[in-house]
C-alpha cells in the first residue's frame, strides 16, 4: 500500500464522500481525509494551510458540479497558489459535456500538476490507479 | 490622145467638187482627185495621181479590188466604211461609195470614188454604245432594271435587270397585261394598275411604289416601281420607267423591326427594372417595371428625366456618381445589393447592375441599368436568420439539458453502483444499516431530481399554454398572503409600488411561480445584518410589461456569476437551501411567454431583478 500523507475530497455530494472515503481507506494507507462541499471551501482551506506551513494534500479528488465555485473555478484559483510540489488532481465526474473535456486538456496544460479525469462510477482498481504518486 | 485634154478640161471641175472625191483607172491608179480629197489627204498640195489607190491606202481590204472590178464593168457595188488618217494623223471614218466612170463615148475607163465623213455618227455611236454598255451594268450592280411602253404600238419593253428581277427568260416578250399580272393580287397589283391609269390620263408620274410581285418562278420579291409619262409634240406617246428588287432590304427592315418587337417584349416584360440612361444620367428608355416602380403608366414621364428629378437628392449623387464611375471605367457594376429610397420615402433593396453601352469607337454613350427587386428575398432572409438563430438557441439549450439530465442521472446511478458495492461486501452489520439509510436518501434524491427535470421539461413542452390578462397588483398581493408566515418568520416585509390598474399578459400559473420565486429568494439570500425588504413596481414600455423586484440582500457578484445565474443547480451561497432549480425553472417560464429577464446587482447592497412580460404575443 503506497503511503500518503494527506488526500482532500472536493464534493457537493455527501454519498459521493462518503464513497470516496471509504474507497481511499480500503486502498491506501493515509495520514488524514478531509473533505469541501465546495471549491471555495477547499481553496480556503488549502490557502490557510499554506499560510501556517502546514502539509497541504498531496492527492485531491475534485468534482465539477458544485455551488459557489465549481471545479473549474478551484483550479483557476488553486494553479495560482504558490505550490512547487506536483500535486495530483483527480477530476471525478459524472458529466459527458465535450466542453468539460476541453477545460480539462486547458488545465493539464496550464499547469505543473498532474491533473487526471475520471467519470463516475469509481471502483477500487481506478482508485488504486489514480493514487500512485510518481 | 483625145483623153488627155478632155480630162484636162473636166479636172479643174472635178477639184470643185464638194465632196472628197477620187477618179481611178482601172489600174486603180488615182487620176483625179478633188480640192476635199486632197485637203484630207496630201500634205502640200501635191496630188497622187499616178499612184495606185491601194499603195496609198495600204489597210484597204483587198476585196475591194474585186468590188471596182465588178465597178468597171458597169455593176458598182457598196463599199462600205473603213477609218482613214488624214494628213494630220487623225483617226477619221468614212463612207466608201464608188460609181462607173463613163468617157463621152459611154464607156467606163475608171472608177469615181466618193467618200463620205461619217467619224461624228460613228462616234456618237460609240459614245451611245459605251453609254448603253454603263446602263446594263449599272441596272446589274444596283438590281435597276428599267422599262418602256410604247402607246401607239402597245409594246412594253423591259431591259435584261427587269427580267432578271421577274426571273423570266431573256427572250421573253412582255406586254401590258402580262407584266401586270406579275404583281400580287391585292394591294400590289391595285396600286399598280392606278398608278398607270393615273400615268396615262392625267399625265402623273409614279416613283418609288414599294409592291411585292410573284416572279415567273413563284418567289414572292418586294420591288420599287417608278415611271412617268413621255410626251411628243405635246401628245402622250408612252412611258418610261424603273424597277428595282428591294426584296433583301424590305426583309432586312421587316426582320430588324421584328427584332426590335422582339426586344421591347423582352424588356418590357422582364420582371425586372431595366433602363437606359445617356451620358448625363437622362433616362432613355424604362421598361413597364420601371415604369410600376417609379408609379407612372406612361414611360412619357420618365424619359428625360436624370435621378435628381425621380430619387432625393442624397440617392441621385450617390447614383450620378455611380453612373460617371462605370462609364469612366467601362467596368460594369454587377448584382449589387442596393437600397432605394423614393422621393414618398419607400425603401426597396435591389440586386442592381449598370452595364455602360460602347459606341464603335469604344466610349461609353450611355448605360443600360438592371434592378432586381430582393425586397421579398431580403424580408425572408432576414425571417430565416431569426428563425436560425431561435432554433440554435433552442438546440444549445436541449442540448444544455440533455447534458444536465445525463449528468444528474449518471451522478445518482453512480451513487447507487457504489453503495451497491458497498453493501456486497460489508460484513459489519451497522455498516450496512448505515449503507442502506443512505441508498434510501440516494433514491430520494434521484425522486427529487426527476421531478425537477418533469418541470422544466412541461414548461419547454407546453409553449403554446394560454395567457391570459392578469392584474399584477392583485396577483402581488395574493402571493403575499400565501408567503405570509414564511415572510413573518424571517421578518421580511413587501413594498407594493405596482399601480392598482396594471394588467400583464401571463400564464397565471408561471406568474405565480415567478413572484414567488423571486420573493423566496429575496428573503433566502437576505443580508443578516439588515431586515429583508422586497420593492415590487412595474410600468410598460416598448410592448413589455416591465416587473422590477429590489430586494436589500447579500447581492450576487455577477462578474463571476452573471452566466451562471439561471443556469441549473447553480448557486451562489453558501446556504442550506440552496438548490438551484428556482431561477432555472422561472427563466424558463419567463422565456417560454416570448419574455425577457434582467438582473443588476451589487455585493453587500441588494439585486434587482426586472421581468419583462411581452404584451403583445
Amino acid at each position: 500500500m503506497t503511503k500518503i500523507s494527506d488526500i482532500t475530497i472536493i464534493d457537493d455530494d455527501a454519498i459521493m464522500v462518503f464513497g470516496l472515503r471509504k474507497l481511499i481507506s480500503c486502498t491506501v494507507d493515509c495520514n488524514s481525509i478531509i473533505s469541501y462541499g465546495n471549491g471555495l471551501l477547499a481553496y480556503d482551506g488549502i490557502k490557510k494551510k499554506l499560510e501556517q506551513k502546514a502539509p497541504i494534500p498531496q492527492i485531491i479528488f475534485l468534482d465539477i458540479n458544485m455551488p459557489i465555485m465549481d471545479g473549474w473555478e478551484f483550479l483557476e484559483a488553486f494553479i495560482k497558489l504558490p505550490i512547487s510540489d506536483k500535486i495530483r488532481i483527480n477530476i471525478v465526474t459524472s458529466s459527458i459535456d465535450p466542453f468539460d473535456k476541453q477545460q480539462w486538456e486547458f488545465y493539464k496544460n496550464k499547469s505543473h500538476h498532474l491533473i487526471t479525469f475520471n467519470q463516475k462510477p469509481i471502483d477500487r482498481n481506478t482508485i488504486e490507479e489514480i493514487t500512485k504518486i510518481l | 490622145m483625145l483623153k488627155i485634154p478632155q480630162t484636162s478640161n473636166t479636172s479643174y471641175i472635178i477639184s470643185q467638187l464638194p465632196t472628197p472625191t477620187a477618179f481611178i483607172d482601172t489600174d486603180y491608179n488615182i487620176l483625179l482627185t478633188s480640192n476635199k480629197w486632197k485637203s484630207i489627204f496630201s500634205t502640200n498640195n501635191q496630188s497622187y495621181t499616178s499612184q495606185s489607190l491601194f499603195k496609198v491606202f495600204p489597210h484597204l481590204s483587198p476585196k475591194w479590188k474585186m468590188v471596182l472590178q465588178n465597178c468597171f464593168e458597169g455593176n458598182p457595188q457598196p463599199m462600205g466604211i473603213h477609218k482613214a488618217n488624214n494628213i494630220n494623223e487623225e483617226e477619221l471614218w468614212f463612207e466608201w461609195s464608188n460609181a462607173p466612170w463613163y468617157d463621152s463615148d459611154e464607156n467606163i475607163i475608171g472608177a469615181i470614188i466618193q467618200l463620205n465623213d461619217i467619224t461624228d455618227s460613228i462616234n456618237n455611236e460609240l459614245e451611245l454604245r459605251k453609254k448603253d454598255l454603263l446602263l446594263q451594268q449599272q441596272a446589274e450592280i444596283t438590281k435597276i432594271g428599267r422599262w418602256e411602253y410604247d402607246l401607239k404600238d402597245n409594246n412594253l419593253t423591259w431591259c435584261t435587270t427587269t427580267k432578271a428581277i421577274h426571273e423570266v427568260p431573256p427572250h421573253f416578250i412582255p406586254n401590258i397585261e402580262n407584266a401586270l399580272f406579275y404583281y400580287k393580287e391585292g394591294h400590289s397589283r391595285n396600286a399598280i394598275s392606278m398608278a398607270l391609269f393615273e400615268a396615262q390620263d392625267n399625265g402623273k408620274a409614279w416613283s418609288n411604289l414599294k409592291l411585292q410581285i410573284t416572279t415567273a418562278n413563284g418567289n414572292e420579291k418586294w420591288v420599287m416601281s417608278s415611271g412617268k409619262p413621255v410626251y411628243s409634240k405635246g401628245d402622250l406617246v408612252g412611258l418610261v420607267g424603273t424597277f428595282q428588287d428591294i426584296h433583301d432590304q424590305v426583309e432586312a427592315d421587316i426582320k430588324s423591326l421584328n427584332n426590335e418587337k422582339l426586344l421591347r417584349t423582352l424588356i418590357d416584360n422582364l420582371p425586372v427594372n431595366v433602363y437606359i440612361k445617356d451620358t448625363e444620367s437622362r433616362k432613355i428608355l424604362v421598361n413597364k417595371a420601371e415604369c410600376e416602380f417609379l408609379g407612372v403608366d406612361n414611360p412619357e414621364d420618365i424619359l428625360g428625366k436624370s435621378d435628381f428629378e425621380l430619387y432625393p437628392e442624397e440617392s441621385a449623387i450617390k447614383s450620378r456618381e455611380e453612373d460617371l464611375m462605370v462609364m469612366n471605367t467601362l467596368k460594369p457594376v454587377l448584382s449589387k445589393e442596393t437600397i432605394n429610397i423614393k422621393l414618398d420615402g419607400k425603401e426597396t433593396s435591389f440586386l442592381s447592375s449598370k452595364i455602360p453601352l460602347l459606341n464603335d469607337k469604344g466610349i461609353a454613350y450611355g448605360l443600360v441599368g438592371i434592378s432586381l427587386d430582393i425586397s421579398k428575398l431580403k424580408e425572408k432572409e432576414s425571417e430565416l436568420r431569426n428563425i436560425i438563430n431561435i432554433a440554435s438557441i433552442q438546440n444549445k439549450k436541449l442540448l444544455n439539458f440533455a447534458h444536465i439530465v445525463s449528468h444528474n442521472l449518471r451522478s445518482h446511478s453512480a451513487n447507487f453502483s457504489m453503495l451497491l458495492n458497498f453493501l456486497e461486501s460489508e460484513h459489519d452489520d451497522e455498516e450496512k444499516v448505515r449503507i442502506i439509510g443512505m441508498l434510501s436518501e440516494a433514491s430520494n434524491n434521484l425522486l427529487d431530481t426527476l421531478d425537477n427535470l418533469n418541470d422544466v421539461i412541461s414548461i419547454n413542452t407546453h409553449t403554446n399554454i394560454e395567457k391570459q390578462k392578469i392584474n399584477l397588483c392583485d396577483k402581488v398581493i395574493n402571493v403575499n398572503q400565501n408567503l405570509i408566515s414564511y415572510l413573518f418568520n424571517n421578518n421580511a416585509s413587501i413594498k407594493n409600488n405596482i399601480p392598482s390598474n396594471f394588467i400583464v399578459k401571463s400564464v397565471p400559473s408561471y406568474l405565480d411561480n415567478i413572484l414567488t420565486n423571486f420573493i423566496t429568494n429575496s428573503v433566502k439570500y437576505k443580508d443578516p445584518s439588515r431586515k429583508p425588504l422586497i420593492t415590487l413596481s412595474a410600468i410598460k414600455k416598448n410592448n413589455y410589461s416591465i416587473l422590477t423586484i429590489a430586494d436589500n440582500g447579500l447581492g450576487i457578484d455577477l462578474e463571476k456569476h452573471g452566466k451562471k445565474l439561471f443556469g441549473m443547480y447553480k448557486t451562489f451561497h453558501e446556504h442550506k437551501d440552496a438548490k438551484g432549480i428556482g431561477l432555472y425553472i422561472t427563466k424558463n417560464q419567463i422565456d417560454a411567454m416570448n419574455g425577457k429577464v434582467e438582473v443588476t446587482s451589487e455585493v453587500g447592497k441588494g439585486t434587482e431583478f426586472k421581468i419583462f412580460f411581452n404584451d403583445k404575443d
